[in-house]
C-alpha cells in the first residue's frame, strides 16, 4: 500500500523535482564556468566603478563598439574553424580587404566598374570548362609532368592576362600625385567637391586588349582542366555553358556602354546611400573571393592542416602587399556618411533620441558618444549576431552546419554535399569580416596593418569564448573590446595608488599584452573557454 | 537480382591495405550479414560502399550502376542509408532535427513519421530533447530511424546490437526485421546469434578477404566454419 502511494506521488510530481534536479546538475557541472564568468563581470564592474559616471558610460559604449568590430572578425573565424577545422590566418586581411574595397566603392566607384569589365572577360572562358577538359585529354602526360604542364599553362595565362589588363581604361588614384591620393579623395567627399575622374581610353587597339584577356582566361582554364585526374569522365558541353559564356561577354560589353551613366548615378547618391551600397558591394566581393580561396587553395589540403595554416598565412602577406601596391602605403580615412556627420545648429544631439538627429555626436547620461562609432557600429554588430544566430538555429543550412561541426562524414553519408557547405560558410565568414572592415574604415581609418591588429583581438576572443562556440565568440569579442577600452581610459585618467604621488597611467600599448594575459588566465582555469564544449 | 554487388574490392586507409579482395552480393529484399572477427574489415566494407573510404580497385555496383568512384553524397542520394558504428548522433541537434537533417526532399519526414514512431515509439516522446541527452539504446534507435527518413532502397547497418541490453537487442531485431520488408539490408554484426536470426545470407570476412559466403541456414549447421572464423558456436 505504502509503495503504491509513493509511486503515485513520484509520478504526479515528476516535472517539478526533475527540473530542479536538472538545474542543480547543470550548476554542478558548470560551477567553474559560472564562477569565472562572475569573477569577470565583477572585475569589469569594479574597474568601471573606479571611473566618473560619464566616463564609465562612454567606456562601456566604446568597448561595445570595438567588441562589435572584433565580433565581425571572430564570428567568421569561429564558424570556419568549427565546421572545417581550418584556422584562417588571412582572416584579418579579409577584414582589411573589405575596408579597402568598401572605400573604393564609396569614394571611387568608377574604378570598380572599370576593373569589372576585364575581370568579366577573364572569367568568361571558365564557363566553357568541359571544352577545356576535353581538350586536355589530348595531353598524354601523367603524374608530375602533367601537373607541371598544367601549372605552366596557368602561369602563362595569368601573365598574358596581367599584361593586357593594363591596356584597359582604368581610372585609378595615384599614391604619388597628391591631388589624386586616396587621402585627398576622402577630403573631397567631406567637402562635397568629389566627382569621378575623367574617363580614360584603351591604350593601343581595343581588340588586342580584349583578345589578350580572353586568351589569358582560356589558358588558365585549360591549365585547371589539365589538372584533373586523366580518365575521369568529362561533362558534356551543353547549352548552359554557351549561355554563360555569351552572358559574361555581353555583361562586359553592356557595362562598358553604360559605365558613364552608372557612374553619374552613383556619384549623385547621398553619401549615406552610397555607404550602404559600398557595404553590400564589399561584402559580396570578399565573400566571392573567400569562396574562390576555399575552392582553390584550402580544399586540396584538408588532409594536411599544417599546409592550410601556412597557405592562409602566405595569402595574408600577399594580400597586404597587393593592397600596398594598389592603394599605396600611406594610411587614409574614409569620409563618414552624411547621416552620421552632422554638426552645427542643434548638435550634439541630446539623450537617446539624439542618435537619430543626424548629428555626429550625442550626449547621453553626461557622456559624449559618436553616433557612428557607438551607435551604428554596435547596431550592426547586434543585427549580425541575431541574423547569424537565426541562420544557425532556424534554417536547414544552419542545421547542416551544426551537424557538420560534429560529424562531417555522417552528414555526407546522408547525401549532403558537405564540401559545398564548407565553401558557403567560408564565403559567409569572409563576407562578415569584410563587413567589419567597411564599418571600421570611417572610425579607425585604413591601413594595410589594420587586419593584423584585429586578428590578434579576434584570436583572443576566439580562445576566450571557446573556439567553436558562436555565442562564445560574441562574449569573447565583448571581453576583448571592454578590456581594451578600460585600459585606454585608465591611461587617460590614471589609477590612484596609495602612498604614490603620481597616479599610474597604463599606456595603450599594453592592450595586446593585457588581453593575452587575460586569455591565458581564463584558459588555465577553463581550458575550453567560457562557452566552449568540453571535449571528452 | 542483386541490389548491391562488390567485386574483388581493395581499399587502403592511408598506407594500410585494409580490404584485400572483398566480394559480396546483396540480393534485393534480403538481409545479408557480414561476419568476421574484430578488425577483419567489415566496417571498412560498409564505408567503401558509401565511398567514405573509396576502393582503390575492384567494383562496387548498386542497382546496376558502377558507384566505385562516385562521391559519398552522390552515392547516399541514390538511396543508401547508413547507420554507422558509433551511431554518430548529432549531439547539438534535437531528436527531431537529427531526423529532419536526413530529409532529401521536403516532406520526407512527415511521410515517414508514422512508420518510424511505429518502430520506435520512444523517439516520439524524446522528440524535443538534444541528441546528447539520449541513452545508448535511444541513440541507436535514432541512428536507425535517421536512415529511414529518406527513401532508401538499401540500409548499411553497423553493429546494431553493440552495447545494448538484451531487452533492447530484442527490440532492435524486431525493428530491423520489420523494416526489411520494404528495404534491403547489409548488416555488420558481431553477435552471431543475432545475425543468424535476422539474415538470410552471410559473407565471412577474414583479414580483408571474403572467405565464405552463402545462405545463413547452411552456416548455422556448419559448426566447424562458425568456430573457425567467428570463434563461437
Amino acid at each position: 500500500m505504502s509503495t503504491e502511494t509513493s509511486d503515485l506521488r513520484s509520478q504526479t510530481s515528476e516535472a517539478g523535482p526533475s527540473k530542479n534536479r536538472q538545474r542543480a546538475e547543470w550548476l554542478r557541472e558548470n560551477r567553474v564556468r559560472v564562477t569565472v564568468l562572475a569573477v569577470l563581470v565583477f572585475v569589469f564592474v569594479v574597474a568601471l566603478l573606479g571611473l566618473e559616471r560619464e566616463d564609465w558610460f562612454e567606456t562601456i559604449m566604446q568597448g561595445l563598439s570595438v567588441g562589435a568590430l572584433t565580433f565581425l572578425v571572430v564570428s567568421g573565424l569561429s564558424l570556419i574553424f568549427g565546421l572545417m577545422d581550418v584556422f584562417n590566418l588571412a582572416h584579418g586581411e579579409f577584414f582589411m580587404l573589405g575596408a579597402y574595397l568598401g572605400w573604393t566603392a564609396y569614394t571611387r566607384a568608377d574604378t570598380l566598374l572599370d576593373v569589372a569589365i576585364p575581370l568579366l572577360l577573364l572569367a568568361a572562358p571558365f564557363a566553357l570548362m568541359p571544352l577545356w577538359q576535353r581538350l586536355a585529354v589530348s595531353i598524354t602526360l601523367t603524374g608530375r609532368a602533367r601537373k607541371a604542364t598544367a601549372w605552366g599553362f596557368v602561369i602563362v595565362g595569368a601573365l598574358a592576362a596581367f599584361f593586357t589588363i593594363t591596356r584597359f581604361p582604368l581610372v585609378i588614384w595615384d599614391a604619388e600625385n597628391f591631388a589624386l591620393t586616396p587621402a585627398n579623395m576622402t577630403v573631397q567627399i567631406d567637402l562635397g567637391t568629389h566627382a569621378p575622374l575623367p574617363a580614360d581610353t584603351f591604350s593601343g587597339p581595343v581588340i588586342v586588349a580584349v583578345l589578350g584577356v580572353l586568351l589569358g582566361g582560356a589558358l588558365i582554364a585549360f591549365g585547371f582542366g589539365t589538372l584533373r585526374k586523366p580518365g575521369t569522365e568529362t561533362e558534356a558541353l551543353d547549352r548552359r555553358n554557351y549561355v554563360a559564356f555569351g552572358g559574361l561577354l555581353l555583361a562586359a560589353l553592356l557595362l562598358h556602354l553604360v559605365k558613364e551613366p552608372v557612374n553619374e548615378w552613383i556619384f549623385g547618391l547621398s553619401t549615406t546611400w552610397r555607404f550602404f551600397l559600398s557595404m553590400g558591394i564589399s561584402v559580396l566581393l570578399v565573400a566571392a573571393f573567400g569562396a574562390l580561396v576555399e575552392v582553390i587553395l584550402i580544399r586540396p589540403l584538408y588532409d594536411r592542416p599544417i599546409y592550410q595554416l601556412m597557405i592562409t598565412l602566405g595569402l595574408g602577406f600577399i594580400l597586404i602587399e597587393l593592397v600596398r601596391e594598389v592603394w599605396g602605403r600611406p594610411e587614409f580615412t574614409m569620409a563618414r556618411p552624411a547621416a552620421f556627420a552632422g554638426t552645427g545648429e542643434g548638435c550634439p544631439g541630446q539623450g537617446l533620441g539624439g542618435f537619430f538627429s543626424g548629428c555626429s555626436t550625442v550626449e547621453v547620461f553626461g557622456g559624449r558618444l559618436r553616433v557612428y562609432n557607438e551607435g551604428f557600429v554596435i547596431l550592426v554588430g547586434i543585427v549580425v549576431l541575431v541574423a547569424v544566430t537565426l541562420l544557425l538555429r532556424r534554417s536547414r543550412l544552419g542545421m547542416v552546419i551544426r551537424a557538420g561541426v560534429e560529424h562531417p562524414e555522417m552528414v555526407e553519408a546522408l547525401g549532403i554535399n558537405v564540401r559545398r557547405v564548407f565553401t558557403m560558410v567560408f564565403a559567409l565568414g569572409s563576407g562578415l569580416a569584410a563587413l567589419g572592415g567597411v564599418l571600421a574604415a570611417p572610425s579607425i581609418g585604413l591601413s594595410s596593418g589594420m587586419g593584423a591588429v584585429f586578428l590578434l583581438g579576434a584570436i583572443v576572443a576566439l580562445a576566450v569564448g571557446g573556439l567553436t562556440s558562436f555565442p562564445g565568440a560574441a562574449v569573447g569579442a565583448l571581453v576583448v573590446g571592454l578590456l581594451q577600452q578600460i585600459i585606454i581610459r585608465y591611461g587617460q585618467v590614471g589609477i590612484p595608488i596609495p602612498f604614490v604621488e603620481e597616479p599610474f597611467k597604463p599606456s595603450p600599448t599594453v592592450v595586446p599584452a593585457a588581453s593575452i594575459v587575460l586569455m591565458v588566465i581564463i584558459l588555465l582555469v577553463l581550458p575550453t573557454g567560457l562557452l566552449g564544449r568540453s571535449e571528452k | 537480382m542483386s541490389l548491391l554487388e562488390l567485386h574483388d574490392v581493395h581499399t587502403f586507409i592511408e598506407q594500410f591495405h585494409i580490404l584485400e579482395g572483398v566480394t559480396v552480393e546483396v540480393p534485393q529484399g534480403s538481409i545479408v550479414a557480414l561476419l568476421g572477427r574484430n578488425g577483419a574489415g567489415k566496417t571498412t566494407t560498409l564505408r567503401t560502399v558509401l565511398g567514405l573510404n573509396p576502393a582503390s580497385s575492384g567494383k562496387v555496383i548498386f542497382d546496376g550502376v558502377d558507384i566505385t568512384e562516385q562521391k559519398s553524397f552522390d552515392i547516399a542520394a541514390m538511396g543508401i542509408g547508413y547507420v554507422p558504428e558509433n551511431r554518430q548522433i548529432f549531439a547539438e541537434l534535437s531528436v527531431e532535427e537529427n531526423l529532419r537533417i536526413a530529409e532529401r526532399n521536403k516532406g520526407d519526414l512527415a511521410g515517414k513519421e508514422e512508420m518510424i514512431f511505429g518502430l520506435f515509439p520512444d523517439l516520439k516522446r524524446l522528440i524535443r530533447l538534444p541528441g546528447t541527452n539520449l541513452s545508448g539504446g535511444q541513440q541507436q534507435m535514432l541512428a536507425v530511424a535517421r536512415a529511414l527518413v529518406a527513401n532508401n532502397r538499401l540500409l548499411l547497418i553497423d553493429e546494431p546490437s553493440e552495447g545494448l541490453a538484451p531487452v533492447l537487442i530484442e527490440q532492435m531485431m524486431e525493428a530491423i526485421r520489420a523494416l526489411s520488408e520494404h528495404t534491403t539490408v547489409l548488416l555488420v554484426e558481431q553477435n552471431f546469434i543475432v545475425a543468424s536470426r535476422l539474415a538470410q545470407h552471410y559473407a565471412i570476412i577474414e583479414e580483408g578477404r571474403t572467405v565464405k559466403a552463402g545462405e545463413m541456414g547452411h552456416l548455422v549447421e556448419d559448426e566447424e566454419t562458425v568456430k573457425r572464423y567467428l570463434g563461437a558456436a
